[in-house]
């Protein structure tokens, strides 16, 4: 094995994207990309909104607004699905608290037509709408809530606990899903404002990474996106105080076989100090077969049938969470003891030289796997907005790679101490319905539905 | 100076793209060798494929291919589970174990400046695994669970009915990760019986890809692989491709799971399919496109886009070696799953007959696989994967290089006669599973009183 030093230095030589920046004049920011390896090009495109900027009564709507982005807008009155797949590109968006994404991967022939589209849509989508196009999307939308919620086990932990950690009135309160009468209470108005406030280039990033010439495709851009008026921009979101239900017990009752729980800290945001510790922290505790958590829970004591750790940090805030399925014969209280007991191992006897050197090994693996595509989610064209919109510039890959390198031994024990053994975790037990008393003691029951 | 927003822009000349060469070689020992050199890749892709899967589990031991691959990761000769791990991570390592039906692929994708550590840790976890009785009683139970578990799993349980009632008792007729009863009747002698069969050096397929110059990425892999120690020589498994018989024509047509509280109803729908091999896939290929293989197909813009039904709907022939299975799969609400079916089957009557392909559906479909033709292969991954594809069924090199001139001949009439030959109105069964109110509305759709069933 080479010495750690020489690796580094490789992999910062492969997460470092070349690209140009402009900004529009009527404030959209344009990055591109270029990369010559494959005869495709990759269009994405961030508007800074999600779920977080909704209101109260109209949750779910920055996703509904989503699915209307495809059914065409002024010039295109019909699907986006068939154009950009017939030029031989795949296409998809997502919506979350933070963020709204759109993207294309298409032959380098068909860019000409992706950015016509995105522009057509950003600029003139809402004289193509109508009642019924937003009575089917609502529809489907319910569809895609059954299918990822409620008719799934275990589907309504993640929307329990971010409910639980984040009271009103903070945005991260409600699922980005939304609440299905609120989804039914949408109307065309509602659609109007949206689009007024944040469907605008003052609001958006778009990347472009692939088979192009730089400075060519920024002089295309600017004729298609330029026509477009800026409106207005908005304050940042600001987090309110953290006021989570801390310690708590919760308990919720499921179609499901095994109990399973669910344990989690509020922890850094997106960037914050103590994020990368935490991703570490993650790996060291439940990344693959080698993990603490995994050689605790799964291979010595055979107590559990799934573990998984995750730092999921996001614009305003974090939550650090562990989830363990208990294996049958064994109870949730067993399971919790031995996570903590865990946890608190490594605040005070630390991590070996060998498990750091490997967390971080597999995390900077990670730069390399994630530029292998162009586009899609979490491919280059998408990371690219991601730090624009936020860490305020694209050129953030050494820098994000560089929150890894920098982290120490001394640095993880200090946040496992400070986000891990604080009292603000909460504790929530999914258990068989009928099997109450397979939830941790007092546990208080939640109706979620 | 404006845009002109009258139309869209007109698509150019399709982009070609040029399937890289793939180098093949026979080394010492019977294993093949397919490397192909692509571009500067940071990573490279390693794949060890065995043309055994779930389709060679003895009668009686169903999820025993599963189940070996599933131990080859917990220690070998050289490594202990835990040193395996940590020596992965070390080259930025990613270990896949996927067991289909007609193979089993392991895999490994890391820094491509460690090539040969990668594939010395893939060739040995593959040849020298421990096999230790802990560990297997460990890995079965854990794999017993999961199946408990898949047992609410709506969509699961409807493709594991739907495997089931097409094909009974033949080889595709269970998912790899077996049933409860089968795997607790496995034994550890099972294992090493399985093992020295079907992942005998015989048996292997080494597909690397990477970058740098072809020479080195093969000379290295050809170096590794023939400084094994000689292994005995194991007769070749006999493989698939000589299709099994069909199976018997299933006894029940109507399958329903009652899932208490289900707000949708889990669909598969669909029939036996063909086998890849076939002549006049490409017809196929164009027929599944226009019928449910993308978002802008008849089923999903019917479904989804017209009604609002379902959250997606899409339809595949799967390949496999042997007639593999036709089917859509889709979740609706459930207020609605009478209708859905009816629909679903609807559509497939009439593309063969009632409203054939057009000719712009036609073109739209072959526009989009022939121009989408270059996406396929941006990865060292998404080339290995092809290339071992080719493998599996004993497919010719020059596949990828005809695929888009053999794609751009196919015309309506040729789709409309694979549609009237390979899809089956009256050979199509389904499968529900929903609330038990809808059970009530299923049986007028004509086939038959659903047979009760559960999802254990």
């Amino acid at each position: 094995m080479l010495p750690r030093r020489v690796i580094q230095h490789e992999l910062l030589t492969m997460v470092d994207l070349p690209h140009l920046k402009v900004t529009l004049d009527n404030g959209l920011d344009v990055i591109v990309h270029e990369n010559h390896e494959c005869p495709i090009v990759a269009v994405n495109v961030w508007y800074h909104v999600g779920s977080k900027n909704e209101r109260p009564g109209r949750t779910g709507f920055a996703h509904l607004f989503e699915h209307l982005m495809f059914e065409g807008s002024a010039h295109h009155d019909s699907g986006y699905f068939h154009p950009l797949q017939e030029a031989g590109g795949a296409l998809n968006g997502s919506t979350n608290a933070d963020r709204t994404n759109y993207w294309e991967v298409v032959p380098r022939d068909a860019l000409d037509r992706a950015l016509w589209m995105e522009s057509d849509r950003m600029g003139y989508l809402l004289s193509a709408l109508t009642q019924s196009k937003l009575d089917t999307q609502r529809d489907v939308v319910l569809n895609e809530r059954r299918q990822t919620y409620e008719n799934r086990p275990y589907g309504f932990a993640g929307i329990a606990m971010m409910a639980a950690h984040f009271p009103m009135p903070h945005p991260y309160h409600w699922p980005t899903i939304g609440i299905p009468d609120d989804i039914r209470a949408a109307n065309l108005d509602d659609v109007r404002d949206f689009f007024a406030a944040y469907y605008h280039p003052a609001n958006a990033s778009l990347s472009i990474a692939g088979d192009v010439v730089a400075k060519e495709v920024i002089g295309t851009v600017a004729e298609y996106f330029g026509e477009i008026t800026g409106g207005p921009t908005h304050d940042t979101v600001v987090a309110p105080r953290y006021q989570g239900r801390a310690g708590v017990k919760l308990r919720l009752d499921d179609q499901v076989e095994l109990p399973r729980l669910y344990l989690s800290w509020p922890s850094p945001a997106l960037f914050g100090a103590g994020d990368a510790e935490l991703d570490l922290v993650a790996d060291v505790l439940g990344g693959g077969k080698s993990s603490r958590l995994y050689r605790a829970l799964m291979h010595d004591r055979q107590m559990a049938t799934d573990v998984s750790v995750h730092q999921g940090s996001q614009e305003l805030s974090g939550l650090f969470s562990v989830v363990v399925t208990a294996a049958p014969e064994n109870t949730l209280t067993e399971v919790e003891a031995v996570v903590a007991e865990e946890i608190a191992r490594v605040a005070s006897d630390g991590l070996t030289e060998a498990e750091l050197h490997r967390a971080r090994s597999r995390l900077e693996a990670d730069f390399a796997w994630r530029r292998q595509s162009v586009g899609g989610f979490g491919g280059i064209s998408d990371q690219l907005n991601a730090y624009n919109v936020f860490a305020g510039t694209p050129n953030f890959f050494v820098a994000d790679f560089d929150r890894y390198v920098g982290a120490t031994e001394a640095s993880l024990r200090g946040v496992v101490t400070n986000v891990l053994l604080s009292d603000t975790r909460i504790a929530l037990s999914v258990v068989p319905r009928g099997d109450g008393d397979a939830a941790l003691a007092d546990s208080e029951l939640l109706e979620i539905g | 100076m404006a845009i002109d927003r009258s139309a869209l822009p007109p698509l150019g000349e399709p982009t070609s793209l040029e399937f890289p060469e793939i180098v093949r070689e026979t080394l010492p020992g019977g294993v093949q060798l397919r490397t192909v050199d692509y571009r500067q890749q940071s990573l490279v892709s390693l794949i060890l494929l065995l043309r055994s899967g779930s389709a060679a589990d003895p009668v009686g031991r169903e999820g025993l291919a599963g189940l070996t691959a599933a131990l080859i990761d917990e220690g070998s000769e050289r490594y202990s589970a835990l040193a395996l791990h940590e020596a992965l991570g070390d080259v930025g390592g990613r270990l896949g174990i996927d067991v289909f039906s007609d193979a089993t692929v392991l895999s490994i994708t890391a820094l491509a400046r460690y090539t040969d550590h990668a594939l010395k840790l893939l060739l040995d976890v593959a040849m020298a695994p421990r096999f230790e009785a802990h560990d297997f009683n460990r890995v079965r139970a854990l794999r017993i669970n999961r199946i408990l578990q898949l047992r609410q799993s709506a969509g699961a349980v409807a493709d594991r009915l739907f495997l089931r009632a097409l094909y009974g008792q033949h080889p595709y007729g269970h998912a790899a990760i077996g049933t409860e009863n089968e795997l607790a009747a496995i034994s550890l002698e099972d294992l090493h019986a399985f093992h020295a069969t079907h992942y005998a050096r015989t048996n292997w397929t080494v597909v690397a890809v990477g970058s740098g110059n072809g020479s080195d990425l093969r000379s290295i892999v050809e170096e590794g692989i023939s400084r094994l120690v000689p292994s005995p020589v194991v007769t070749r498994p006999s493989h698939p491709t000589s299709p099994f018989a069909d199976p018997l024509p299933p006894p029940n047509r109507l399958v329903f799971v009652a899932r208490e509280g289900a707000v949708q109803s889990e669909l598969r729908i669909g029939s036996l399919g063909v086998a890849r091999r076939i002549n006049g896939y490409e017809a196929l290929t164009v027929l599944d496109m226009v019928l449910g293989g993308q978002f802008s197909s008849r089923l999903n813009l019917n479904l989804r886009e017209a009604k609002g039904y379902t959250y997606g709907v899409r339809s595949s022939f799967e390949a496999r070696c042997g007639r593999g299975p036709f089917v859509v799969r889709t979740a609706v609400d459930a207020e609605v799953t009478a209708d859905a079916v009816h629909e679903v089957v609807r559509e497939i009557s009439d593309i063969r007959g009632l409203r054939p392909v057009t000719d712009d559906e036609v073109m739209a479909a072959r526009s989009a696989l022939t121009r989408g033709f270059p996406r396929s292969f941006e990865t060292a991954g998404q080339v290995a994967r092809a290339a071992m594809r080719l493998a599996v069924f004993e497919l010719p090199d020059d596949e990828y290089t005809t695929f888009v001139p053999r794609i751009a001949g196919v015309d309506r009439d040729a789709v409309t006669a694979a549609a009237r030959e390979h899809l089956d109105p009256d050979g199509l069964i389904v499968v529900v599973v929903g609330p038990p109110a809808v059970r009530a509305s299923l049986v007028d759709l004509g086939f038959g009183e659903p047979f009760d069933t559960t999802s254990d």
